[in-house]
């Protein structure tokens, strides 16, 4: 008897990490294994020396377009934070038939392949578009090209991560207790004055969360500004892609995707001290 | 599930400093993914890497369906075209094709990088760098009509010039087509090209930057930016011009000056297909095949025994026919004046700035 409740204690405490075994297989073959092999490329190709890290550091070209992937992304994050607020804000405070239809809409278009929404935006905003046909009918004469700008390509990018932002924000405003912004206003406070000290603190964190997840997922971007922005402002994603396909610059390209890892885990790490890592997923 | 091991970690390989690192990864692959590997087919299916588009189109019909009947070899195809994939799969050891084109200026570096196979010239001056040449296609000057409907730009220079020709333009990213162009604009004859000038190409590339609109990086991206009026003049492949052109747009194109680009056929480096791709080679470069291809996809054949099998109408799309040759310029791959490479990363942080 003994024996066997013995068995099933230690049976007890193997399952859970039995039921993570295929899993971690998977990231360790598809994830971890990749992930060090282009570390060492970056390290190793074409001789062994730090000289990609070097140029990817030092070198105006990369520096140029780090700091333009980054602005991009701070940028986009901010416009999902412009564009999602408020309607985060209205999918919580109208009926639940509206909020259903508002989360309908935000999620179809989540479910598209984003590279289908990207080429949708090149359809819209193409010289032939609806949207230059509109400013001609409404007397614009000579409207200014849409397409391969920053404007597209940041458009299109808010489109596709504004459901994260979204989402989280909805499910921080979704658990405030609407008795808090009562005894606020019992207490005297006005319209402004209750959210600017009730109510915006209370969804911080969802803001916090938000932001990070948009910018970080935004730092990795590839298609969508290869494919709407212009050239001056590339992304690193595609700047990686292009050493790798043009050049055989692997170990180039290795580095400065690690460079861009590295910077992502730092900036993860800041927002872990702060907030907490696991806030991220609600 | 055995029989696919020895694909995957096949001894040609360069065993060195990685080998325990891809040995887990085949191990892994093969348990795990096997199912789509796919070197899990029979062995008589041969994997070509395509342009897609037109070019494909002619390729299927004419060289790949007519090989196929008479080999019994089964050909699938993966596109687009890369170069860096090419140079993967010899350092990897997994092949995702064996037989791919390459165009003069990447047939160098190919070769020096001994990522492709040994060839035997199977037609008389056939070869080149381990390459068979196969096809002629061109960049060429196009224009839209309805934009420029008065007068058409001639030539680079026009193209150059803003004043007379306002609008937005696109250019290949692509230094080794776009240098000699530039230079071409700047007042330089085609008998002076090369070596190029890299400093004086560059320094005309500046006066046209502002105006180019998009740096096309694909085929059928170019073709697409011209037929929907996204920019009103481009150097263009001549073969996506005519595909914009039968679509309806309203476009035209200039013969004069245009660039010629020569395409080979390579095998890649230790396939396990060896022997299919060869004989794919020879069959894709010999005089019927090639003759078909050649018409249908518009280029020139560089297999002068072709040309028999290539009546006069066809020839009048293509830049090799006796009235278009005279107006074009050939790319002297071999005496380009400078590191390719080094001019490529000039060339990506001049666009970038």
């Amino acid at each position: 008897m003994s024996v066997h409740t013995g068995g099933v204690q230690s049976r007890g405490q193997l399952w859970p990490w039995l039921l993570l075994l295929p899993l971690a297989a998977y990231l360790l073959v598809f994830f971890i294994v990749p992930l060090v092999d282009v570390a060492i490329m970056s390290v190793t190709e074409p001789k062994l020396s730090l000289d990609n890290y070097t140029k990817v550091l030092t070198g105006s070209l990369y520096r140029k377009v780090f700091i333009n992937t980054f602005a991009t992304a701070g940028l986009v994050a901010v416009c999902c934070l412009l564009v999602g607020y408020p309607l985060a804000y209205l999918m919580t405070h109208s009926s639940e038939r509206t909020a259903l239809l508002i989360l309908l809409l935000v999620t179809m278009s989540f479910w598209t392949s984003f590279l289908v929404r990207t080429y949708a935006w090149m359809v819209l905003l193409g010289n032939q578009g609806p949207v230059i046909w509109f400013m001609e009918l409404i007397g614009i004469e000579d409207p200014p090209h849409l397409l391969f700008t920053r404007f597209s390509s940041t458009l299109a990018m808010v489109h596709i991560l504004a459901p994260y932002m979204i989402m989280n924000i909805y499910t921080v405003m979704k658990k405030i207790d609407p008795a808090l912004v009562k005894s606020a206003e019992s207490l005297g406070a006005r319209g402004f004055s209750v959210f600017r000290h009730v109510y915006l603190p209370l969804t911080a964190p969802g803001i916090a969360n938000g932001l990070v997840l948009v910018f970080v997922i935004c730092l990795g971007f590839y298609v969508t500004p290869v494919l709407l922005g212009s050239p001056r402002e590339q992304m690193i994603a595609g700047l990686i892609g292009h050493q790798i396909e043009e050049f055989l610059a692997f170990g180039l390209g290795s580095a400065m995707a690690m460079v861009l890892l590295a910077i992502t885990m730092v900036i993860l790490a800041i927002y872990h001290r702060r907030f907490g890592l696991d806030r991220l997923w609600g | 599930m055995h029989d696919k091991r020895p694909v995957l970690t096949k001894p040609t390989v360069n065993i060195g400093r990685r080998t325990a690192l891809k040995g887990a990864a085949a191990l892994a692959a093969t348990t795990l993914a096997a199912p789509f590997i796919r070197r899990a087919q029979a062995a008589d299916v041969l994997y070509i890497n395509t342009w897609g588009g037109p070019w494909q189109e002619a390729a299927t019909k004419n060289l790949f369906e007519p090989f196929t009947e008479e080999t019994g070899i089964e050909i699938r195809t993966v596109s687009p075209v890369s170069f860096a994939k090419l140079a993967a799969q010899v350092k990897t050891g997994v092949y995702e094709f064996d037989v791919t084109t390459l165009g003069g200026g990447d047939i160098l570096r190919a070769n020096q990088a001994g990522i492709i196979e040994e060839l035997e010239p199977p037609y008389e001056g056939g070869l080149f760098q381990n390459g068979v040449a196969s096809h002629a296609f061109a960049t060429v000057l196009a224009w839209r009509t309805d934009k420029y409907a008065d007068e058409s730009p001639k030539d680079w220079a026009d193209f150059w010039n803003v004043d007379k020709f306002p609008g937005p333009r696109s250019l290949q990213r692509y230094p080794a087509r776009v240098l000699p162009i530039a230079l071409l604009a700047d007042g330089v004859k085609v008998e002076d090209l090369y070596p190029l000038d890299i400093d004086r190409a560059f320094a005309s590339l500046d006066k046209i930057k502002p105006h180019i609109r998009v740096w096309w990086t694909a085929g059928a991206q170019s073709t697409q930016i011209l037929r929907d009026g996204e920019i009103d003049m481009i150097g263009i492949w001549h073969g996506r011009f005519y595909e914009a052109l039968d679509a309806g747009a309203p476009v035209a194109m200039t013969w004069n000056q245009a660039e010629i680009d020569r395409a080979y056929w390579v095998v890649a480096k230790n396939t396990p297909n060896m022997e299919a791709a060869k004989k794919f080679v020879a069959f894709a470069t010999s005089a019927k095949p090639l003759a078909g291809f050649v018409t249908q996809g518009k280029y020139g054949a560089l297999n002068p025994a072709a040309n028999e099998f290539v009546d006069a109408a066809a020839a009048e799309r293509m830049p090799t026919s006796p009235q278009n040759y005279p107006m074009v310029f050939e790319q002297d791959v071999a005496n380009f004046g400078a590191d390719p490479n080094e001019v490529s990363q000039r060339f990506e942080e001049w666009i970038a700035s």
